[in-house]
């Protein structure tokens, strides 16, 4: 309404603006028209008195001249002739038509003497008798009619006729040519006329028609019953008057006013554009310039309303322009349609041009059709569409329906929500189609129904898994509760004690193993699971599992290698201890899952690197174990999935480990994928991206001392990698598949004067081991040159038949150039070589005895335990309830006194990271030495960080594992004695 | 046996005087003509006065209309003619011989009794009258609504300036001035025509000889450019292009119209009266620019024309005089509405628009010419002719140059002598 108003606002301007000019005009116009009417009547008056005065002298000249016609004729003494002579010579002059002489009968006599009838009526006679001047109009004997100027004179006889007056005759013609009234320059016309409107004379030239001129008037001019009334009532009353009216369509000017004669009236009729043509010039020119000023401020004013429209319809334009075109621009960035369809014949006033990306029709053909969109439904017969639906819209309301659209070009599916809107755009009715993807909400819902069951299902795992770990937990558990049954009835019988005891401790370490698992996976499954990024030697990272696969594989006799595949580099960034746990957790399955006799490769591949500065490998675990079904491997990642069968219920597990080792690999960014054959065998295959660690390079080391090297391996591939490796450092590299080749080219090597600096042999070797090549390359070459034997196998066992042959150092598989580095290191600086790593199964030199322990536990039954299991290894334990008080005890005892602290974290008063910060903070020299061991069962990485951090050496988790344990305080304690310099 | 003998002789001498004093009694007189003409009642009525006064019988030779004029002057050049010929005072009698062929009536009693139109009529231009005109016939001229005029507040016209000031206020009363039904409208012009042929007989004589065209008499091309004037005003209406013969009475007896040009027996024969009866007309003289005092057209005339060299040419003046007896002329046309011929006419009816009008007739009727004199004057071609003018496809000056075009055209197709 107020946008309306607005609009209609400078059209009012506009009407009211001509409205006032037009008013103002006409009120200028009116009061000219008036001044010209007052100017003009004064004109007239001017004018027509002059013409009045001119008539009266023309009658009395007549009335003259008929007096002497009689006198003329008088005085002829009834002459015929002289009438003839007195008309001819007078006719000259007046230009009358004829000169008669009125008999008293009735009749006349012309000047010729010739018998007329002037048609005179009797009230003309009775004028005579009165000795009056009568005018009148009368007809002659052939019909023509003349205008009579008659005027008694001295009665006499002529030729026998009695007259008693005399007449002139006038045609109109010539009487209008004799009166001369050509006022406007013949345009006006001049009557002399009766009283009732009759004509008697016309002035006008060519004659006169008229036979009553208010007659006339009432037919031919708008003057009103009453107007005319007055007229009459002037002309009898011989007044004088001015009226303006128009006749025939032209407006005149109607003059009159009495004549002396007979009450005849002067009548005139003057045109009022004559009138007006005599008219002020100044005047005229006044009015035409207001008028032009009123038309140049008009048109001004509407040139500004016009332009000012012209700004804002343009200004409307470009702000529609800019909507379109954002609005293009908006659909065309969203994946959403919309649609205009014109009631009349469904015609698309307007689609997004997104129609062709979304939908694979042509914008022209969709502009074109509607129902092209139609061909993209998937159902298309079936399903309702935007026309379809257009019918069922209420009127102002709307439709909506969804509905699934292929692509017509991609094939791509996507889901949309359609809505028409029926609504009404200047009295014509639309329909607005939005057609809103919802493909996303689809595949979220469909997300969210897939994850409700997977939800669904782990939380039937986790029922499951409860079910399972009921009996996993209550199967230990009743071993322990049993067998310490069992192990109080058989005290005294110490075979049966220590028989039970075993089974005891392993069926507490399967529960702790399960418990740790649970507890691994809930951390992972509540996102609190981070990596501790650093730098890693993928050698040691591979020598490590070696050392822990490797015991279990033999125990089951199994054929377990480590291989790897290309040149990987060795020294990466990441979390070598989630790294290993993958890794670990694969092998352990391997060996698990794998019968007795069975193989095991684990391989790892470099493939080529993503980015500069990174590198990729592959882990792969191959075993020939038992495999898995198909259905087992599509969920093994699943939490708390185990196989179901008949070998796998007799082995024991969480069905966690694929699950953590699924999500460990996941948090690192990388992929795990299974390949299994029941029955065959299994493949799990890791890949992982590494970040590469800027470290020494072993390489440039190894570049200086050696230039050639002897590799000697049966299996060929290694050769090759071991060739390629040395080669990025330029080392020549010659190989041998056997010890006779190795040999030759030793010896032919050597007496070329071409030795090599290094030697590596593979243990066993088909034909000449490893040692026996050795021992032959020893004899034909000296002993300079270092021999190294590779060997996947424990060192232990050869290593004396090894240097009893000559071999300088044990190589262990698999090679990399930073193990060879760290093998010839010693050899070149003439350093014994590092005794290789135990064996976890290696005894240990009892470090415990004889030393004191402040342990802080909060728990009297663990605290019991601790000190019972140091007492075995000789040490003796002081206790405190919580850090507050191993804190004060620390503090208050002498320095030296404790070896040693072993610290429980959650305690009351004072945790054990505040007890061991405060402790480290203690002015006393052996606060910031003294070994702290955290004993939690919080085990977790950041546990140990947190551990770490606080200021303590070492992380313990709970339970307690006793060799585990002992090993940790034997090497703090060693480390411990280093520092101070005790001599262990 | 001699006064048997005397009264025998006695009787027969009364026979031949009463034979020779009825002078041809039971004569036969043979009497040529149209047989549309000769079947008009108040023929038929003086051929039976005639023969039952006379015993003489008046043989009559009926021509059909189209084969008359072929006929009748085959049968004049032959020798063979009849004794009696009825024929118009038209350019068609100048095919015949007419001062060898017929007698010339002006000694004849009767012609005193003439009117001075009829006389005129028969008169060529030696003066001889070439017959008895014994014929209805009519004023034409302009007649106007009086009625109508009077309450205007107007008069007639007196001069052609005054015609024109007329029509213009005729014109702002609202009304048509002249109904001028231009489709079919073949005889409007031979009015203006009349003056320029009857008045000078030369003009007459030389344009039948073709030794002067149309375009030799400015009158015509002035009546021409009034025609054409009086059409841009709006004098004949808006739709008169498009109106004919039966537009004139509707326009006419509803005042629509105030004048038209036409002839008085037309309101006894094809005027039906409206708002407007016969009684409210009145004539007043055409005015078609051609004449400044206006004219009227006088009747046509047939005449009874007597072969002089018929053996039966003193009993045909026997019958002409027989019919010029005002008794006989009156018993003849009585009833019948016809402008008189004869000034002792009185049984005929003879209009009041006529009579009223009979000063100025007498002074502006002109001999009917133009159509009947002019050699190859064809009343329709003359129309079709103006018409184009009306339509705007002529000029005044081109409507002269074709009216002497088709008038030559017809003339040469006719034969005429100088063509």
């Amino acid at each position: 309404m107020k946008k309306s108003l607005k609009r209609a606002l400078p059209v009012f301007l506009i009407i009211l603006t001509a409205a006032a000019a037009v008013a103002i005009s006409l009120a200028y116009y009116g009061f000219i028209s008036a001044k010209i009417f007052e100017d003009s009547s004064v004109h007239l008056d001017e004018i027509y008195s002059q013409v009045n005065r001119s008539f009266s002298e023309f009658v009395n000249r007549h009335r003259e001249l008929l007096e002497s016609f009689g006198d003329y004729i008088g005085m002829s003494s009834g002459d015929p002739s002289a009438a003839s002579d007195f008309a001819e010579n007078k006719r000259q002059y007046w230009g009358f038509s004829d000169l008669y002489l009125v008999l008293r009968d009735g009749g006349c006599i012309s000047a010729d003497g010739e018998r007329e009838q002037l048609g005179l009526a009797p009230q003309d006679f009775e004028g005579l008798g009165e000795n009056e001047l009568v005018i009148s109009g009368a007809s002659l004997s052939d019909g023509s009619e003349v205008t009579v100027f008659a005027m008694p004179i001295k009665p006499g006889n002529l030729d026998g006729f009695e007259y008693f007056a005399a007449a002139i005759s006038y045609t109109n013609a010539d009487l209008a040519e004799s009166l001369k009234i050509n006022a406007f320059e013949g345009k006006a016309k001049c009557f002399v006329i009766y009283g009732d409107g009759s004509v008697l004379i016309s002035t006008t030239a060519g004659g006169n028609i008229y036979g009553n001129y208010l007659t006339y008037l009432k037919g031919a001019s708008d003057l009103t019953e009453s107007e005319l009334e007055k007229l009459k009532s002037d002309w009898s009353g011989e007044a004088s008057g001015l009226k303006r009216c128009k006749i025939g369509g032209e407006r005149q000017f109607l003059i009159y006013r009495p004549v002396e004669y007979q009450e005849l009236v002067l009548l005139s009729i003057v045109p009022e554009s004559v009138v007006i043509a005599g008219f002020s010039a100044v005047q005229r020119i006044t009015l035409f310039v207001i008028g032009a000023m009123f038309l140049l401020v008009f048109t001004s004013l509407v040139i500004l309303i016009v332009n000012s429209f012209g700004r804002r319809f343009k200004q409307s334009r470009t702000e529609l322009k800019y909507r379109e075109l954002m609005f293009d621009v908006l659909s065309k960035s969203v994946d959403d349609i919309f649609i205009m369809i014109d009631s009349r014949g469904n015609a698309v006033d307007y689609i997004s041009p997104n129609v062709e990306r979304l939908l694979g029709i042509p914008y022209a053909e969709a502009k074109r059709n509607i129902r092209a969109i139609e061909k993209c439904t998937v159902g298309y017969d079936d399903l309702v569409t935007p026309e379809n639906e257009i019918d069922a819209v209420p009127v102002q309301g709307s439709k909506s329906w969804e509905c699934e659209y292929v692509h017509q070009l991609t094939g791509e599916r996507r889901w949309y929500r359609g809505t028409i809107y029926s609504m009404s755009v200047s009295d014509t009715k639309k329909y607005i189609v939005v057609m809103s993807d919802r493909t996303k909400e689809q595949q979220m819902t469909q997300k969210l129904t897939e994850a409700l069951n997977a939800a669904r299902s782990a939380n039937e795992a986790k029922s499951n898994f409860l079910s399972n770990m009921s009996h996993d937990i209550r199967t230990p558990m009743n071993a322990i509760v049993g067998f310490s049954v069992l192990l109080e009835k058989d005290a005294d019988k110490p075979e049966k004690v220590k028989e039970y005891t075993r089974k005891i401790t392993a069926s507490g370490h399967h529960l702790l193993s399960l418990i740790n698992d649970v507890l691994d996976m809930s951390k992972i499954e509540s996102g609190k699971t981070s990596l501790n990024t650093d730098t890693f030697s993928l050698p040691e990272l591979l020598d490590d599992i070696g050392i822990i696969i490797s015991p279990q594989a033999k125990a089951k006799n199994q054929d377990f290698k480590i291989s790897v595949e290309g040149a990987p580099p060795e020294k990466l960034l990441g979390d070598r201890l989630r790294l290993n746990q993958i890794i670990i957790n694969l092998l352990s399955n391997a060996v698990k899952y794998t019968p007795a006799d069975g193989k095991i490769d684990f391989t790892v591949s470099e493939l080529p690197p993503p980015a500069p500065n990174y590198a990729k490998l592959r882990f792969t675990v191959k075993d020939n174990g038992i495999g898995m079904s198909e259905e087992f491997v599509s969920q093994i990642f699943a939490p708390f999935s185990r196989e179901i069968n008949s070998v796998t219920n007799k082995i024991q597990g969480t069905g966690l480990g694929m699950a953590i080792t699924k999500n460990l690999v996941d948090l690192m960014g990388g992929i795990i994928t299974v390949d299994s054959v029941l029955g065959e065998g299994s493949t799990f295959t890791v890949e992982l991206t590494f970040a590469l660690s800027e470290v020494e390079d072993a390489a440039s080391w190894l570049k200086n001392r050696v230039t050639r090297i002897l590799v000697a391996d049966d299996e060929e591939h290694i050769c090759l990698d071991v060739k390629e490796l040395l080669s990025e450092s330029g080392i020549e590299t010659d190989i041998a598949c056997d010890g006779h080749t190795a040999f030759n080219l030793a010896e032919k090597a050597y007496l070329a004067g071409r030795g090599y600096d290094v030697i590596l042999l593979d243990w066993k070797m088909p034909g000449l081991d490893g040692v026996e090549t050795a021992r032959k390359i020893r004899d034909s070459i000296g002993k300079k040159v270092p021999i190294l034997v590779l060997s996947s196998y424990d060192w232990s066992d050869i290593e004396e038949e090894a240097r009893s042959a000559g071999i300088n150092a044990f190589m262990p598989k698999p090679f990399f150039v930073s193990t060879l580095c760290e093998v010839l290191r010693p050899l070149y600086s003439d350093r014994p070589a590092p005794p290789p790593k135990k064996q976890p199964e290696q005894e240990e030199e009892n470090l415990l005895d004889g030393r004191l322990f402040l342990v802080a536990e909060d728990n009297d039954l663990n605290a019991e335990i601790l000190t019972e299991m140091l007492k075995m290894d000789g040490a003796e334990c002081e206790l405190a309830k919580n850090g507050r008080e191993a804190l004060d005890m620390f503090a208050a005892s002498p320095e030296g006194k404790y070896d040693m602290i072993l610290m429980d974290v959650q305690m009351p008063q004072m945790n054990g990271y505040e007890a061991t910060r405060a402790i480290r903070s203690l002015d006393r020299p052996d606060a910031k030495t003294i070994p702290i061991a955290a004993m939690t069962a919080n085990t977790f990485a950041e546990d140990v960080k947190n551990a770490l951090e606080a200021g303590m050496n070492a992380h313990l988790a709970k339970p307690i594992d006793i060799a585990a344990m002992k090993k940790l305080l034997s090497e703090l304690l060693r480390e411990a004695d280093k520092k101070e310099g005790k001599n262990v | 046996m001699f006064k048997k003998t005397i009264c025998i002789l006695i009787s027969l001498a009364l026979c031949l005087c009463l034979c020779s004093c009825g002078g041809k009694s039971g004569e036969e007189i043979e009497l040529m003509g149209k047989k549309s003409d000769l079947a008009k009642s108040y023929m038929q009525k003086i051929f039976r006065l005639y023969e039952a006064e006379t015993g003489n019988r008046i043989k009559l030779t009926e021509i059909e209309d189209s084969q008359f004029e072929a006929e009748a002057l085959k049968r004049m050049q032959s020798g063979d003619g009849p004794d009696i010929l009825m024929h118009f005072h038209n350019a068609d009698l100048l095919r015949f011989d007419v001062s060898g062929s017929f007698c010339d009536l002006s000694g004849e009693e009767w012609v005193n009794d003439l009117t001075d139109s009829a006389k005129a009529y028969c008169t060529d231009s030696d003066g001889r009258l070439l017959g008895l005109p014994f014929w209805e016939s009519s004023v034409s001229g302009c007649y106007y609504n009086k009625t109508l005029l009077d309450s205007l507040g107007l008069k007639p016209a007196s001069s052609q300036a005054e015609f024109d000031m007329l029509c213009e206020a005729i014109l702002e009363s609202g009304r048509t001035p002249i109904c001028w039904p231009a489709d079919g409208c073949s005889w409007m012009i031979q009015f203006a025509l009349d003056p320029l042929f009857a008045d000078v007989p030369e003009n007459l004589e030389k344009i039948n000889r073709n030794e002067i065209k149309y375009s030799d008499l400015p009158e015509i091309e002035k009546m021409a450019e009034w025609i054409s004037a009086a059409s841009s005003n709006g004098w004949f209406g808006s739709d008169y292009l498009s109106t004919g013969w039966d537009g004139i009475s509707p326009a006419l007896s509803s005042g629509s119209a105030v004048m038209t040009f036409i002839w008085d027996t037309w309101f006894y024969t094809d005027f039906v009266p409206g708002t407007y009866t016969v009684d409210d007309f009145a004539l007043m003289p055409v005015f078609l620019n051609t004449c400044d005092g206006g004219t009227y057209e006088g009747g046509n005339l047939n005449m009874m024309m007597v072969n002089k060299n018929s053996e039966k040419a003193e009993a045909a003046l026997d019958f002409l005089r027989f019919c010029a007896e005002p008794d006989n002329y009156n018993a003849a046309f009585e009833g019948i509405s016809t402008v008189s011929c004869f000034k002792g006419q009185t049984t005929n009816i003879q209009s009041k628009m006529v009579t009223d009008a009979a000063a100025s007739i007498s002074a502006k009727e002109r001999v009917s010419t133009a159509a009947s004199r002019i050699i190859g004057y064809s009343a329709d071609g003359v129309a079709e002719t103006v018409n184009k003018m009306l339509r705007g496809k002529l000029t005044p000056e081109q409507l002269v140059d074709e009216l002497d075009s088709s008038r030559i055209s017809e003339a040469s197709a006719e034969g005429a002598e100088g063509f």
